[in-house]
């Protein structure tokens, strides 16, 4: 009897040890060690061919496969920020009426089912976040080359886009030719929103002008 | 690959001799063993995974007493190593890159059988010398920031060599405190990685069952 007492507190023993010993990595990170930018660009493009941008006035809310536009106090603070790091790179910000090199569109994704969202289908259905009427050329699709690797969403993420305006013509496209995803915790606030951008603006010096 | 054969081959030996050996203890009851287990990563797993050692692990056993000087019987652990390394760019292609705090999670389960010998004994300590070999449960996640990006679970070999010292609780007792050090030898030749050898520090306890 106490040989099969003894045992079963030794099972019980292990059993408390083995579910009690791991650290899980993601409940151990701050807000800001949780967030991961991710920049991808057109490398046969030089930047410093391009002058003028015009950036979006609104951001696009992609939420499961369907769009709307809004424009909250973080979505501002948003646009703001790209303002802030595409002048300090170099381009100069025109109205959309001035025919600018570049185009640049802010999306806010989010997807309310669990599991994986395919950056694929986000690219493949571009062109109805962003009509290319709204930068002028009605009867031209986007080209994107681009496939992020890390797919799983649980909660918002925020993109940018730059599109190659000056070339739409020639391309028979309107080419994205950078793009930048900030993910994480926390991401939602206009008190971030500068830091956030900077961090892809940081990692992208190809794109000063 | 010559290596873990002869590793294997000296465990399968050290553990044939105890069951042919005349047992000269008159009382053979099953001890158990629990330990609390510090690992020490070494190596590849130190210098490419994770440099931290962990306080997160224990080490179990059930051994056969064969004779006085040697037991054989079943180990069974777990450690738990983790570490986060600080925010750094990763070129995951040509154009494409990623901000991020890496993280590694690594778990290790050994199921080993194993053999003790105890070359001296006296009334208030019985050093000894252990060795053991089997399988290795091997959990691997790596995170950039909160999001997962590899998850492999994976079976392994493992080989321990160890030694260490059980202090009885009086001089007629066959349970006692024990201290103890282990190397244990683990490849692991995934995603570009060589082994997860370490180093471990054990202390606990050793119960008589009956």
């Amino acid at each position: 009897m106490k040989t099969r007492l003894l045992i079963l507190i030794g099972f019980a023993a292990v059993s408390v040890l083995y579910t009690s010993c791991t650290k899980d990595p993601v409940t151990n990170l701050s807000n800001e060690e949780s967030r991961i930018y991710i920049t991808d660009h057109d490398s046969s493009v030089n930047f410093s061919n391009y002058n003028s941008y015009s950036i979006s006035d609104s951001v696009a809310v992609i939420e499961n496969g369907s769009s709307s536009r809004e424009l909250s106090p973080v979505d501002q603070a948003y646009i703001d920020a790209v303002k802030k790091y595409m002048n300090q790179a170099g381009y100069t910000l025109v109205s959309k009426k001035e025919n600018p090199d570049l185009g640049v569109d802010v999306n806010h994704i989010i997807n309310t089912s669990t599991g994986v969202i395919s950056y694929g289908d986000y690219w493949y259905n571009y062109g109805g976040y962003w009509d290319p009427y709204y930068w002028g050329y009605p009867d031209f699709g986007y080209y994107i080359p681009y496939a992020y690797s890390i797919y799983q969403v649980k909660e918002g993420a925020l993109s940018i886009d730059i599109l190659d305006l000056k070339n739409a013509t020639e391309n028979n496209n309107i080419n994205v030719i950078w793009t930048g995803l900030i993910r994480g915790s926390g991401i939602l606030d206009s008190s971030v929103a500068d830091s956030q951008v900077k961090a892809l603006f940081d990692q992208s010096p190809y794109l000063k002008h | 690959m010559k290596k873990i054969k002869k590793i294997i081959a000296a465990v399968i030996v050290s553990i044939m001799t105890c069951f042919y050996l005349p047992a000269t203890a008159q009382t053979q009851s099953l001890q158990f063993g629990l330990n609390y287990n510090y690992g020490i990563p070494t190596g590849n797993f130190k210098k490419n995974i994770v440099s931290n050692s962990s306080p997160r692990g224990f080490m179990s056993s059930l051994m056969y007493p064969f004779s006085e000087k040697l037991s054989a019987g079943l180990a069974f652990g777990f450690q738990d190593y983790y570490q986060k390394y600080p925010r750094e760019l990763y070129h995951l292609s040509n154009t494409q890159s990623i901000s991020a705090v890496l993280s590694n999670s690594v778990q290790t389960t050994p199921i080993l059988i194993k053999a003790k010998y105890y070359p001296v004994i006296t009334s208030f300590l019985k050093p000894y010398v252990s060795v053991a070999a089997g399988t290795n449960i091997i959990d691997y996640r790596q995170y950039y920031g909160e999001f997962g990006n590899i998850s492999q679970s994976n079976f392994g070999f493992r080989a321990q060599g160890g030694l260490g010292v059980m202090i009885p609780f009086n001089k007629t007792s066959a349970s006692g405190l024990n201290i103890g050090a282990t190397y244990d030898y683990e490849p692991y030749h995934k995603n570009n990685f060589k082994d997860l050898n370490s180093m471990n520090l054990q202390a606990g306890v050793e119960i008589q069952l009956r």
